[in-house]
This record gives structure tokens, sequence and C-alpha cells, in this order.
């Protein structure tokens, strides 16, 4: 097997990882994809180290999720502005009007799909400034500390941020399960 | 005992998130993916990253910017020792005279507002300082509410 084709195999092995953590960082298709081509960009770059590495699997998830960051600031550098500047307020007042599932509906929705597609829809839906840190506190398992760290925003407006954003996945998860133990 | 809601919403949304499933990545991905690796291969090498370069080049890159670096330090040492730039740092000292000139007004400035403070006496500065304060602090109070009266008309 060629160098190419030992690294396409990789690549297929990989893919759905990165892809998926760029993906529920930025919500955005495009961009995800844009940002799963650089992190294997840099991945063939050190093929030769990561190829047999047990952790590489830890290493392109963080690649994946500073990248995301990155691409984050660097294209949406107004979104902490915006989100300290009404500090959840409006976005509170949006959550209410965005059309999650009524429950007479969520038991048509829950056969067609299935509940792992509302929760990840649920999560794409909150806003960024919720978003983000509940998926790197859940999902890639930072520290609040971390977290701070990494946005360059207060321990305070992280853990606001997170509460806020689990209050917004109950109220949209709640019709669902309800619906599901009728 | 109530367990603490806080900590059963974690980690309800805990079990919720973690249960998720990779998302599929999209099949145009890996030929996009593969593209972009045979376009970087194909580009000649100053084209690339400097941690992309061969060896070799990186070894004599290296060797020529040292050469380089000690060759602006060896320059630099020898024109300081040179007349003509003897001069014009003459003239550069007389630059920054004007700055010194202009540190000693701000210094008599700054003994008349001493002044000016004793004479008037402390509880007027202090009040003075005080009105604005409040004045600083009703701008950003009435800022502050028009922002967020202009916001939440949208």
């Amino acid at each position: 097997m060629t160098d190419a084709q030992q690294f396409e195999s990789f690549l297929r092995q990989y893919q759905d990882l990165v892809f998926s953590t760029a993906m529920r960082l930025l919500a955005n298709r495009a961009e995800a994809e844009d940002v799963t081509q650089e992190v294997f960009l840099k991945a063939y770059a050190r093929f030769g180290e990561l190829e047999h590495s047990p952790t590489v699997a830890g290493w392109l998830r963080t690649v994946a999720t500073n990248l995301s960051l990155n691409h984050l600031t660097r294209y949406r550098s107004r979104w902490s502005f915006f989100s300290e500047l009404f500090s959840g307020r409006g976005e509170d007042e949006h959550e209410i009007t965005v059309d999650f599932p009524a429950p007479e509906n969520v038991e048509e929705e829950m056969h067609a799909a299935d509940r792992k597609v509302i929760v990840e829809q649920a999560l794409q839906k909150l806003p960024v400034a919720q978003r983000v840190p509940i998926v790197l506190y859940h999902m890639e398992g930072l520290s609040y500390e971390d977290i701070a760290a990494k946005l360059g925003v207060s321990l305070g407006k992280v853990k606001t941020d997170i509460h806020r954003g689990r209050e917004v996945l109950r109220k949209r998860l709640e019709p669902a399960r309800a619906a599901l133990t009728e | 005992m109530n367990p603490n809601p806080e900590n059963e919403l974690e980690a309800r949304i805990d079990r919720e998130l973690k249960s998720l499933s990779p998302l599929a990545s999209p099949p145009s991905l890996a030929p996009r993916i593969m593209a972009a690796i045979a376009e970087q291969e194909r580009a000649p090498w100053y084209r690339n990253g400097w941690q992309a370069w061969p060896l070799a080049l990186r070894a004599s890159s290296l060797v020529v910017l040292l050469a380089l670096f000690a060759g602006l330090c060896f320059g630099g040492v020898k024109l300081s020792e040179s007349k003509g730039v003897t001069a014009a740092s003459g003239k550069v000292s007389g630059a920054f005279s004007l700055l010194s000139v202009a540190g000693k007004t701000l210094a008599a400035l700054a003994d008349a507002a001493v002044e000016v403070v004793r004479h008037v006496g402390t509880g007027y500065v202090v009040a003075a300082f005080a009105v604005i304060a409040l004045a600083y602090a009703a701008c950003v109070a009435f800022g502050s509410f028009y922002l967020r009266f202009a916001f939440s008309r949208r």
C-alpha cells in the first residue's frame, strides 16, 4: 500500500470524528468541512508520527477543537462581543420563538428520525455563546477553568452560558421525552 | 432529601450528549481532502511553509539566516563607530532636548495645579471630582438604557 493509500485509509477511519467535533462547535456544514480539511492537512504533514500513535484520536480532536475555535474568533469575532452585550437576555428571548417540536408532533418525529437526531438538532440550534462551552464541557471533557482560558472569557460567564444552554436544551428535549413516555 | 436540580440537569444533559454518535461526514469530503493533499504535493517546495521544506534546504536556509544576522550585528557595530553616525546621533539628541523642554513645561503646569488646589481647598477639588464621576456614571447609565431600549424594539 502506498503512502497516499495508507493516508486515505487513515482519513476514512477518522473523518467522522473530526467532522463531528468541528460540526458541533461551528454548527455550519461548509465551515466544518473546511476545518476538517485543515486538520487532515496538518495530520498529513505529521503522518509518520501519527500513523501508529495510540493517542491519534485525541490529537485529531484537539486540533479540530482548536481550529474550530480559531475559526470562530477569526471569522465570527463579533459573537463574544454581542454575547457580552446581551449577556443571554436577547438569546433567551429568541429561544422562546424557536420552532422546536410541539408535543403532538414529537411522536411522528421520533418515528421519522430518532431521539439522537433531535438532540443533535437542539444542540446545533443553541446560540454560539452557549453551544461552544456546552460542547467543550460535556463532549470534549474540558473543565470550566480550561473553557474560560480557551475562550478568553471569565469563569462566571462560562458557568452562566453553560447553565443557560442546559436550560434551553431541557426546554427543547422535555416535549420529546413526554411524548415518548405517553 | 431532594437531589440538587442543577446537578440532575447536568447529569441528564451529559447523558444525552455523550450518547450521540459521530456525525457522518459528507461522501465528497475524503476525495476533496485527498485532492488538496495532491495539490500540496505538486506545489514547488518554496510555496509550502518552512517546516515542509526538504531537510537540506531547511538546514542551509538556517545557516544563511544566521550568517545574515551575524553580518547585521557586525555591520551595526562598525556603523556606530563611524564619524557620520556620530554626527547624526548629535542631531537626534538635539531633537530629544526638545522633549526635555516639553517635560519641564508640564512639570511647571503640574506645580501650578498643586498651588491652585492649595489655594481653593481640598474640599472643592473632591467635590469637583465627585461631580465629574457622577456625570460619567449618568452617561453610562443613559447609554445602557438607550442600547437596551433600542434593541428591545427590534
